[in-house]
């Protein structure tokens, strides 16, 4: 099972500190030896603040071994440099938690920055220095005195790299310290602003050219926002509302097709608030049909259990070989760093679209046949379908029969009637909106064409 | 006269002795000649030569113990002739016969000079003009024949020069003295001498220096010429070796060229020699040959790398000027020797980076030897260009094998050149890299891309392997990159980071060519996607646009070699509608069938594009791989549908014209051409027949031309199967209420699990209305027959609908903007007008019959199927957001 695992491909695009939890995960789920593990965790916290942690990983691993000195000087310099730091960002927010200048801050970032600095005498530099200390304190861990920090620095600052660097840095430690709601919002403003096209203010080298660096960044807000989107409640529908628009679509094709694992989970796991909630837009409620076709398009990129599972099953419909996948899938998601917690969720509605599909295809199905399909014995089995029955549209079609241990799905065929008015319908309403639309008067046209770009721009 | 020139001659040979001496002793063979030559000798004899042959036989006769310097000389230049032992006879003959020649010649000036004299004692200039004219064309003739100018010329041109002056003077005073024609003639004469003496000016002046010596270089010249002219054959060929044994020794060998100018082969004259023959060059009646010769012998002389760099320069030049007309090809010998000039060029500037050749220099003397020593930074920059050397060494290749009958031997050594060509283009590459000129780099790096990238890996080693020999080598070489694919990788990458973007564009299209041919469909496609070449090629230059057909096409193969059939049809679709296959791939000239006549000058160009036949890819093949996956693809589609109004909806038009002009064929006998194969195979298939159908396309001969053609035929039989499977069921089902599976299954001899997973997938995309029964094992149909009043019904709806949106469409033309106006009449609610848009064309998709199938390839696959058209605009327009 260790080739499907994800971590290695993953952890590329997370951030140093992101990358703790998954490697957490890997001890648990035993697929590598534990040492090495451990080997990579210190490597990793070597690289951070984090001096106590990796003396502790440090110890974990060589048991009888001195802790080497850097370890302490290391320490020793970051305390004196936090010191250093905290002083001087002290200083800023004491001028900005006092009551009155944050009455007087207003929206204009400009205006603010006159406004301090006429008052109370504080610079950009110094303003800076709190981007420079919630840095500081992310590098050894204190995730959520960083997100305070980065957050006043982003109010107050005017410079764009930073403030993009400190969205980044702010949405990292929301996720470290697990508030998903702020994580969330922190990812939609920092989607708008890897998606607004001023990409020379993004992160990487200007020198490279400005699609590539969107690109990069759209790649990295894909890999986190998985932290987010699986630990939100709403999480799954807005990963589906995200990753499958297309500029996302196109990003996820181009550099990393693995996350279609992701998409696929979440298309299944959606199954059930699609059937009923008319809030979901299309595109979740046709989610898994458009996944279909991207997994039959990128399948020569990549491919795992969870996305040949639908494959078989709704591009081959080879029903024997999706209950297959299907135990494959089960473990996979289980072992997920992401997923683990969907397992349940994750195979009960994949078994729904089992079933679905199955009655769709059939007219009388023989119950034991089915229970095999679903990986259940003949009883569950019955009692999964007379659920099934009861709880969707097929109500009035399916009957079971007992006697020969079968369900017979009667569909009358749609009336042609129902046809003409499905086709017909929104026809009038399709032309009346023409109609105001020739109405319009002409002088209006320059600002009606702005005005689409606007418009698909806060989509 | 004749004698003072025997004199001269003793002199000279003299001179020679030391070297002759050993000649002599192959004395013994002269008889042969001698029976041939004397009747000529005899007359010649009597008229003129009495008394220098007389002279020499005594010559000889005195001399003839110790070896005089006149025999010697003879000996030497006879001495292949001999072949018996009677030296003294043959010396005597021979003699005679190369006094004959030349000394007729001689005479003649002799005698016109005479003449000149006497006419100018008369003060005749209508006389002397003749004359003049007559003296003038008989030096011609001997600089023709290679000879030395005489002296006598010379001398007779400055004494006319002077007597003229002093008549002109005369004249001048003197009014009335001399008559109309006299005096016209007297003008025309100044007009001439001062040509001549223009002309003639350096030996003039040598003359004037030192009558003397130049009396003797001439006398040491004519020797040899002298031989040259009585000899047979084999002397011939000998001689020259002779004069140019000369040359090291005494560096002063004077040669006559062109209209009597004589051309120095020496070292020091080089550069003034060079300046000469690039004066003559482009002009009218330059004689190209004679400045290739000239040019050629200079390179032998030459000593300094910076004289050898100038004139290969001139040479590489000038050969390439030997043959300007447009139409033919510059001959294969000249080409080669071009080709090693052009090599000779690079090894010198490429192991000696003191020199190096440029476009644009600062100017400098051409009649000055330079060294890095005398340059400022020490580097000698010349003024030209190699990479203009090497593209036109290229595209003279390409010329002569598009002129060369592609079936003859003569096509297949020609392109055994390819690999000396390829070594010097990769030469090219490794100096450009050496000396990092990255704008001539990039255009050399992309002639060697294009030498390898439609070739098999076995053609590209051979190539490659060419390279191994070479002493200076380019960075990126197969034997450093193990594979050929990452061997063009780095080639393509090299350029992808160039400025050039029509090189950007063309080693982007040949690196997805290159992947196509090696069945990488899946990168070549991503890449041809991701180039967004489609939307700009439209405006490329022409042969860039026939590259991207050629890409094109050559992934359409590649999809039908790896079994995807449909993107095969849908991406070879594009450029068989045009019904200008051939055309547009350049492997043919446009059929004049329309009025369309096309001006010489456009089928000239036309022609001149064209490309050479081992490049061509097979259209017979292309055709069969096209015809076969429309089949595949459009047999089972006409099979579902019902109404003559979804008939007319075909995918690939061509095909269902072939295939209606099949049925209507009363009588068909067995299948000869390809298209009467697939043909058939498709009446076979409608009917159900698909061991008939796989057979009849397995026999087509041309699949021998694929690679892999026994997968690929393996992979039509199984395709043939399914796809047969389905039309039978499209077909047969209203005669059917259920269908054992079992039976299915053996009938098209596929496994109960694909028949299973086939009809599922049908009835899932609503092509088929049947459901399965999973005990019994059968398909149960449900047929549902709508009434004529129904039918209308659902067709209106249809018709309501298409008109709906053409007025939309309109609109949204009218207004310009996309969507706008529905935005601003929804209130905002352009996403839910976006949901139902989406809505509306998902049942459309379903309500059409078999567009369940092309549903299937939507995402990226459909893009490509849309024909590369507005879905991408669409696309970017998406990606704006």
């Amino acid at each position: 099972m260790a080739e499907y695992d994800l971590s290695k491909t993953i952890i590329p695009y997370l951030d140093r500190h992101l990358a703790f939890p998954l490697l957490a995960h890997l001890v648990e789920t035993a697929y590598f030896p534990v040492e090495q593990v451990q080997t990579a965790q210190y490597e990793l916290a070597k690289g951070t603040n984090m001096v106590d942690y990796a003396v502790s990983l440090f110890e974990q691993l060589h048991p009888d071994e001195e802790i080497p000195e850097e370890f302490s000087g290391k320490r020793e310099k970051a305390v004196s440099t936090n010191e250093r730091l905290q002083q001087e960002a002290q200083a800023v927010l004491d001028v900005i938690e006092n009551p009155d200048v944050a009455q007087a801050l207003r929206q204009d970032k400009n205006q603010n920055l006159q406004y301090l600095k006429d008052n109370y005498n504080l610079t950009l530099e110094q303003i800076t220095a709190l981007y420079n200390f919630g840095q500081f304190q992310y590098t050894y861990g204190n995730y959520s005195g960083a997100a305070d920090y980065l957050y006043h620095f982003r109010v107050l600052s005017t410079d764009n790299d930073l403030n993009t660097s400190a969205h980044w840095g702010k949405l990292a430690s929301d996720i470290l310290t697990g508030k998903w709601d702020t994580a969330l919002e922190e990812l939609n403003t920092l989607r708008d602003v890897v998606d607004s096209r001023s990409p020379a203010s993004l992160l990487t080298a200007s020198a490279e050219p400005a699609a590539l660096t969107q690109l990069h960044s759209r790649t990295w807000l894909v890999h986190w926002s998985l932290f987010v989107y699986f630990n939100h409640p709403q999480g799954r529908t807005l990963l589906l509302e995200t990753f499958m628009s297309p500029t996302y679509l196109n990003t996820i094709q181009t550099s990393c097709p693995w996350i279609l694992r992701y998409i696929t989970t979440a298309a299944i796991l959606s199954r059930k608030s699609s059937a009923g909630g008319a809030s979901a837009s299309s595109r979740v409620r046709h989610s898994i049909r458009e996944i279909v076709k991207v997994i039959q398009t990128e399948e020569y990129q990549y491919q795992d259990p969870v996305t040949s599972f639908l494959k078989e099953l709704y591009v081959e419909f080879d029903f024997e070989a999706a209950q297959r996948e299907l135990t494959l899938a089960e473990r996979v998601v289980g072992d997920d760093f992401f997923l683990g917690e969907f397992r349940e969720e994750f195979l009960d509605n994949a078994r729904y679209l089992i079933s679905e599909a199955y009655c769709r295809i059939h007219q009388r199905i023989d119950i034991g046949d089915l229970s095999a399909r679903l990986n259940l014995s003949a009883d569950e089995g019955e009692k999964w379908i007379v659920n099934l029955i009861r709880e969707t549209r097929m109500g009035a079609d399916a009957k079971i029969d007992l006697e020969k241990n079968v369900i017979e799905i009667h569909r009358s065929p749609v009336p042609v009637y129902q046809t003409v008015i499905e086709k017909t319908r929104g026809l009038a309403f399709r032309t009346q909106a023409m109609g105001a639309g020739m109405l319009q008067p002409q002088p209006a046209v320059p600002p009606n064409q702005a005005q689409p770009a606007v418009v698909e721009g806060a989509r | 006269m004749s004698r003072f020139f025997r004199q001269a001659g003793d002199s000279d040979s003299e001179s020679e002795e030391s070297d002759d001496e050993l000649l002599s002793s192959g004395d013994e063979d002269a008889a042969p000649p001698k029976s041939t030559a004397k009747p000529a000798m005899s007359r010649f004899l009597r008229t003129a030569g009495s008394d220098s042959s007389s002279e020499s036989e005594s010559d000889s006769d005195e001399d003839d113990s110790d070896i005089s310097g006149e025999e010697g000389g003879e000996k030497k230049k006879t001495r292949f002739l001999r072949s018996d032992s009677e030296p003294e006879d043959s010396d005597e003959d021979v003699k005679r016969v190369v006094k004959s020649t030349k000394d007729k010649r001689v005479e003649e000036i002799e005698a016109t000079g005479k003449v000149m004299d006497n006419a100018l004692k008369i003060n005749d200039w209508v006389a002397i003009s003749n004359e003049f004219d007559k003296l003038l064309r008989l030096v011609q003739r001997q600089s023709n024949s290679a000879e030395p100018i005489p002296p006598f010329f010379i001398r007779t041109l400055t004494s006319l020069e002077t007597s003229l002056n002093a008549a002109l003077t005369k004249e001048k005073e003197a009014k009335k003295k001399m008559n109309a024609t006299n005096a016209r003639a007297l003008n025309s004469m100044k007009q001439k001498v001062k040509k001549t003496a223009k002309e003639y000016e350096k030996e003039t002046q040598q003359f004037q220096n030192d009558p003397e010596a130049f009396e003797r270089e001439y006398a040491a010249l004519a020797q040899p010429v002298e031989a040259i002219a009585v000899k047979v054959k084999k002397v011939k060929k000998a001689a020259p070796s002779d004069s140019e044994d000369d040359v090291p020794e005494d560096d002063r060998f004077t040669t006559v060229g062109k209209g009597g100018k004589a051309m120095q082969f020496t070292t020091d004259s080089i550069f003034k020699t060079l300046k000469l023959v690039n004066e003559a060059r482009g002009k009218k009646n330059t004689d190209r040959g004679e400045q290739i010769r000239i040019l050629e012998k200079l390179l032998e002389v030459a000593v300094t790398p910076y004289q050898r760099i100038r004139i290969l320069l001139a040479l590489v030049s000038s050969r390439f000027d030997y043959n300007s007309s447009v139409a033919t090809f510059m001959p294969v010998d000249l080409w080669l020797s071009a080709q090693r000039e052009v090599d000779q060029l690079i090894s010198i500037v490429a192991t000696d980076s003191s020199y190096s050749v440029q476009e644009a220099t600062e100017e400098y003397d051409e009649l000055l030897e330079r060294t890095p020593a005398t340059e400022k930074d020490g580097v000698v920059r010349v003024r030209g260009s190699i990479i203009s050397f090497v593209d036109r060494l290229d595209d003279e290749f390409t010329r002569s094998l598009q002129n060369i009958d592609p079936h003859g031997t003569e096509y297949i050594d020609r392109l055994k050149d390819e690999k000396v060509l390829y070594r010097t283009i990769s030469r090219a590459q490794a100096y450009y890299e050496k000396t990092s000129q990255p704008e001539p780099l990039a255009r050399v790096v992309m002639r060697r891309l294009e030498h390898i990238y439609s070739k098999p890996d076995a053609v590209v080693t051979a190539l490659e392997s060419s390279l191994a020999s070479s002493e200076i080598v380019p960075s990126v070489t197969l034997a450093s990159q193990a594979a050929t694919s990452s061997l063009i990788h780095a080639l393509c990458v090299h350029l992808y980071k160039a400025d050039n973007s029509l090189l950007r564009t063309r080693a982007m299209l040949s690196h997805i060519y290159h992947h196509a041919l090696h069945n990488d469909f899946y990168t070549a496609r991503d890449m041809l996607l991701m180039s967004h070449l489609q939307e700009s090629i439209h405006s490329a230059d022409v042969a860039t646009q026939i590259l991207y057909n050629r890409t094109v096409v050559q992934l359409g193969l590649c999809a039908f070699r790896c079994g995807l059939i449909k993107e095969a049809q849908s991406t070879l679709q594009d450029i068989f509608t045009t019904q200008r296959v051939k055309e547009l791939l350049a492997q043919g000239v446009h059929q004049q069938r329309y009025q369309s006549q096309l001006t010489p000058e456009q089928e000239k160009a036309e022609r001149a594009r064209q490309l050479p036949f081992h490049m061509h890819i097979n259209t017979e093949l292309l055709e069969a791989a096209f015809l076969v996956s429309s089949m595949l693809v459009e047999i089972p589609l006409l099979a579902s549908i019902d109404s003559e109004e979804m008939k007319r909806k075909a995918i690939s038009k061509p095909f269902r014209r072939l295939l209606d002009f099949a049925d209507r064929q009363v009588f068909t006998g067995p299948p000869e051409s390809t298209r009467d194969h697939i043909m058939q195979a498709s009446k076979a298939l409608q009917d159900g027949e698909w061991e008939k159908c796989r057979d009849l396309i397995q026999s087509i001969k041309i699949w021998s031309l694929m690679p892999e053609a026994a997968s690929v035929k393996d992979m039509l039989a199984k395709r043939i199967q399914e796809q047969g499977l389905r039309t039978y069921l499209f077909t047969y089902a209203p005669y059917y209420t259920t269908l054992s599976l079992s039976l299915l299954s053996r009938t098209f001899s596929l496994p109960l699990r694909s028949v299973t997973s086939m009809i599922s997938k049908m009835i899932w995309n609503e092509e088929l209305s049947a459901s399965l029964d999973s005990p019994t094992g059968v398909v149960v149909f449900h047929r549902m027959e709508h009434s004529r009043q129904q039918q209308l019904a659902l067709v209106i709806a249809d018709k309501v609908n298409a008109l709906v949106e053409q007025n939309e469409k309109v609109l949204d033309i009218k207004l310009g903007g996309t969507g706008g106006w529905g935005d601003r009449g929804d209130g905002g609610k352009g996403e839910k007008r976006g949901e139902q848009t989406q809505e509306r064309r998902g049942r459309g998709d379903r309500t059409r019959g078999g567009s369940g199938l092309r549903g299937g390839t939507r995402g990226r696959g459909g893009r490509f199927a849309q024909g590369l058209g507005n879905q991408m605009s669409g696309q970017s327009s998406q990606r704006a957001r």
